[in-house]
């Protein structure tokens, strides 16, 4: 069964192959999801993070979620090298980079307690999934064209510990894609990553956005993960692993 | 402590990324230029995308008869060089004439111990991820941020669909 609901100004879908009722699980994951979006929407002006943003609410009052969050993005701000940050230019402290992957890793671990096997959650085109898409089929997945929305760049398949894939871009709002006091366009317009947390492959992905090139190769060297990027010619950079984990067809040309 | 070797490990990559580069470069003209005995066709390379065998062999006779104007199509393995540094390989592909993948089997840090650069991010065909686009996919991962975006999405289309 495949549910879909909109929160967090986009739209989540939860698949669970073979399965016909989720019961409980799908209302927890919702609310999981609704709890985050209340606590740190910057376009909901009494959420939390609203109020810390407008000097309402003192950062050291706050909830402890909340600076769990942020003491997270901080330690990736330094681990970025600055390319991934929670500070927006003009002050205001968003932590719309980081939130949406923890909310996907706090909904993972409803449906893994509630038994599920195989399942993916989509939030926003960041993926997260376990299991098989199919009895023997890995969950195979399509990465969108920056180009054209509707269409598809390429599909991989996630095996083994390679159980997340985030992509960012400054094609469309890409608003959590600041970059450190430049106005030159991004060398990327859409980079990929896989990795074995969605936290990991969704910050690296908006670094890798912000800090171009030497971003790329400083985190492909430094973590285990696999990136795909589009410039802006429409040229494409793969990392090995990621070419190794393109999907190929179930029949082959040259057999049909 | 973590900091210092945090900076210690972005230097090393730099540093091995700038050296692969330059002895990439040197590797390449020595492999398109002179070895072609190094040469394997994009035939008998599993990992070369755009060089179908037909092709490359009709493009490189097409080449050879017309003055040796680029190198053919297929994979070249350049020899492993030895420099002050330590043993230096690069594979190049060439696909149309021009150089489309530079991948380095084997570098070394500042130290002169061997380093592999296994995943560094290379250039790669769009001919050669769109073969993939017939797989059936169950989601699609894209910078989709708002609701709207969402709507006309491929995702969308697939949630319809029940995937």
């Amino acid at each position: 069964m495949r549910h879909v609901f909109f929160t967090m100004g986009t739209a989540v879908s939860v698949e669970l192959p073979g399965v016909d009722s989720a019961g409980r699980a799908l209302e927890r994951v919702e609310e999981i999801f609704a709890e985050a979006d209340h606590r740190f929407s910057l376009y909901r002006a009494d959420s939390e993070l609203s109020r810390v943003a407008s000097g309402s609410l003192a950062l050291m009052a706050s909830s402890p979620e909340l600076r769990r969050s942020y003491a997270e993005a901080l330690l990736w701000r330094n681990e970025t090298g600055g390319a991934f940050t929670p500070h927006r230019p003009d002050g205001i402290i968003d932590l719309n980079g980081i939130v949406k992957a923890e909310t996907i890793e706090r909904a993972a671990s409803v449906l893994d307690d509630a038994g599920f096997v195989d399942w993916s959650i989509n939030a926003g085109g960041d993926i997260l999934c376990r299991g098989s898409q199919s009895p023997g089929q890995p969950w195979t997945l399509g990465i969108a064209d920056p180009a054209d929305r509707l269409a598809l760049l390429c599909s991989v398949t996630l095996v083994g510990d390679r159980r997340a894939i985030a992509t960012s871009g400054s094609a469309e709002r890409g608003d959590h894609i600041w970059r450190k006091g430049s106005l030159e366009p991004t060398e990327f317009v859409q980079a990929t990553v896989v990795a074995s947390s969605i936290v990991t492959a969704d910050v690296l992905a908006t670094a890798i956005v912000s800090g171009g090139g030497t971003s790329l190769d400083q985190f492909t060297a430094r973590w285990s993960i696999d990136a795909l990027t589009v410039d802006r010619a429409g040229n494409l950079r793969a990392t090995p692993g990621f070419r190794s984990a393109l999907a190929t067809p179930r029949v082959s040309p040259l057999l049909a | 402590m973590r900091t210092r070797a945090t900076l210690t490990g972005i230097f090393a990559s730099v540093s091995v990324l700038v050296i692969g580069w330059q002895f990439g470069a040197a590797a390449i003209s020595t492999a398109t230029s002179a070895s072609q005995g190094t040469s394997t066709t994009g035939a008998s390379s599993g990992a070369a995308p755009a060089a179908t065998p037909t092709a490359g062999a009709s493009a490189g006779a097409t080449t050879a008869t017309t003055a040796a104007a680029g190198p053919k199509d297929g994979s070249y393995t350049g020899t492993s060089e030895n420099t002050p540094f330590g043993n230096v390989q690069v594979k190049v592909v060439v696909a149309g004439g021009k150089i489309t993948s530079v991948v380095a089997l084997q570098l070394t840090d500042n130290g002169g111990r061997s380093v592999q650069i296994s995943n560094y991010a290379a250039p790669i065909l769009r001919s050669e991820v769109i073969k993939a686009q017939s797989a059936k996919v169950s989601n699609v991962s894209g910078a989709t941020y708002t609701t709207d975006g969402y709507l006309s999405s491929a995702q969308s289309a697939l949630d319809q669909a029940g995937f």
